[in-house]
């Protein structure tokens, strides 16, 4: 039983905290470029369109284990960039974050009605002061649901940083049951990987039960998201 | 925007991070820490192991910090050769396949490979690598190569390749694989934890273990380490990580370090070896 503690503590102190700086800093970096890349999808100019579109395709569509590895090993061998490990996964992951993001945030704005986005400009709004105080507000409460599920998977992703040696969670799990096992037998391996799938799961469940209470807080009653304008 | 400013202060710390990295004269280490006796993690975090220790005191004899990194196996050659890391020390055996990528210390340590086979299985050494039976290894190690040289000149045995030696342990006991090969004292180490599995036989291949540094030694890291295990040697501390970690009692060695690194810390390398030694003897 004490070992169980000790390795949870192990676990918490020593892994946890990495997890959860990865796991900011990449839903920060994927927001931060994510928003941008949503609106210059929808509104930018063509070429522009293109530009964000070929940005979103590339990131989307390649594994996230092969970005880390191109990261970390392949642009120090072609390159000389040495990125530091933890610089390694967040740009690669961040990155990526930014591309799925991106999607949500485009969604979000194409369900708002056209129509508005005309009142608006018909009252004498700029398009810029339209997407600012009649867009934004409303995509950003219909972004949350589809968010919530990319903050589920962004947080589990970090797991594939321990493949360049970040000490996270899962690197710290090899590590403790890579000692158990030469202590108290390979039995302990399943034991320590459940406490590591406890902390995710619970993390999550935290993450999504913070995320609906935001989405409650910003629900306007009665208001709806329909109408569209047929050209 | 709340988070607006959150991202910003999370790419701030990240940049933080680098300068960080960027900047000190402290040596970056690289270890494979699944490894004991020779690198692992305690039940409270930190990292021993006669490796690390051994680098530790030439540190301490030289002038030099160092800052131990957990790493995969498969990465440590790519990262040290980059420069990324600047030594390697992960019970490494000096082959010339991996000249190509990083240079070598003198020889610190000479091992054998062991064969690992469940506790009931009527495998010997002989039956049990050329008796058309499964041997399980960690990957793009010596053990792994000396498999795949078989398999070259034609004997009848298949290679499994893990990325953690403990996980061919894993499925050894399991019934998955018949054999495990792997170094002498991390097999020693696995079957005295495990009752289910003995030690079949040692194969006599006496490789010898450098430390190694990237390619030309940019930084003159060699000399330094060449220098400090000849001093270590002089000094019976050599000797003394030897008894500490050889065949001892990985609890009780764990003890031992706790109870005597704060020695080394104060600068003092012969009472702590010995010190280590005498604990985790005791």
């Amino acid at each position: 039983m004490s070992t169980i503690w000790q390795s949870l503590e192990l676990l918490i102190t020593r892994g946890l905290p990495m997890t959860l700086l990865l796991t900011l800093g990449l839903l920060g970096t994927g927001l931060l470029l994510g928003f941008p890349l949503a609106f210059l999808q929808v509104y930018g100019y063509r070429p522009v369109r293109w530009l964000c579109r070929g940005y979103e395709q590339l990131f989307r569509g390649v594994p996230a284990l092969v970005l880390i590895l191109i990261f970390h090993s392949g642009l120090s061998r072609t390159f000389d960039i040495l990125l530091p490990a933890f610089a390694s996964a967040l740009l690669a992951l961040g990155l990526r974050s930014s591309a799925y993001q991106s999607q949500i945030f485009r969604g979000a704005i194409q369900s708002v009605g056209e129509g508005q986005m005309l009142a608006a400009r018909s009252v004498g709004m700029s398009k810029t002061q339209a997407i600012r105080h009649i867009i934004l507000p409303q995509a950003f409460r219909l972004s949350i649901p589809p968010w919530t599920n990319e903050f589920s998977s962004v947080l589990k992703d970090t797991s594939l940083a321990s493949a360049i040696g970040v000490l996270e969670l899962m690197k710290q799990t090899t590590l403790i049951f890579t000692r158990i096992q030469f202590i108290h037998g390979a039995q302990w391996i399943l034991v320590i990987l459940m406490l590591a799938a406890l902390i995710y799961w619970a993390l999550t469940y935290l993450g999504n039960v913070g995320l609906s209470f935001l989405e409650s807080r910003m629900r306007i009653p009665g208001f709806e998201t329909k109408g569209q304008v047929e050209r | 925007m709340k988070k607006a400013s959150l991202a910003i202060l999370v790419l701030t710390l990240v940049a933080g991070l680098w300068t960080v990295a960027a900047v000190g004269e402290t040596y970056k280490v690289a270890s494979d820490t699944t490894w004991p006796p020779f690198e692992w993690s305690d039940a409270e975090g930190n990292l021993l192991g006669f490796d690390l220790d051994v680098m530790r005191c030439i540190g301490v004899l030289q002038g030099f910090e160092i800052d131990i990194s957990s790493y995969d196996w498969e990465i440590i050659f790519d990262d040290v050769g980059s420069g990324r890391m600047d030594i390697g020390a992960s019970g490494a055996t000096i082959r010339p396949d991996r000249e190509e990528k990083v240079d070598f210390s003198a020889p610190y340590w000479t091992s054998d490979q062991a064969i690992l086979v469940r506790a009931d299985s009527e495998l010997n050494i002989i039956t049990a690598l050329a008796g058309g039976y499964t041997v399980g290894a960690q990957l793009e190690t010596t053990g792994a190569g000396f498999i795949t040289d078989l398999i070259a000149a034609g004997i009848n045995v298949t290679l499994v390749e893990y990325t953690l030696y403990p996980l061919a342990v894993l499925d050894l006991i399991n019934g998955n694989i018949d054999a495990v090969i792997q170094d002498e004292p991390a097999s020693v180490a696995s079957a005295t934890a495990e009752e289910d599995i003995s030690v079949a036989g040692v194969i006599k291949t006496d490789e010898n273990f450098g430390f190694f540094v990237a390619e030309g030694d940019p930084k003159g890291l060699l000399a330094l380490i060449n220098d400090g295990v000849a001093q270590l040697k002089a000094l019976g501390v050599y000797d003394n990580l030897i008894a500490a970690y050889m065949g001892t009692d990985l609890v009780k060695v764990e003890a031992a370090w706790r109870a005597s690194i704060g020695l080394l810390d104060d600068g003092d390398v012969v009472g702590f070896a010995s010190q280590l030694a005498t604990l985790a003897n005791e």
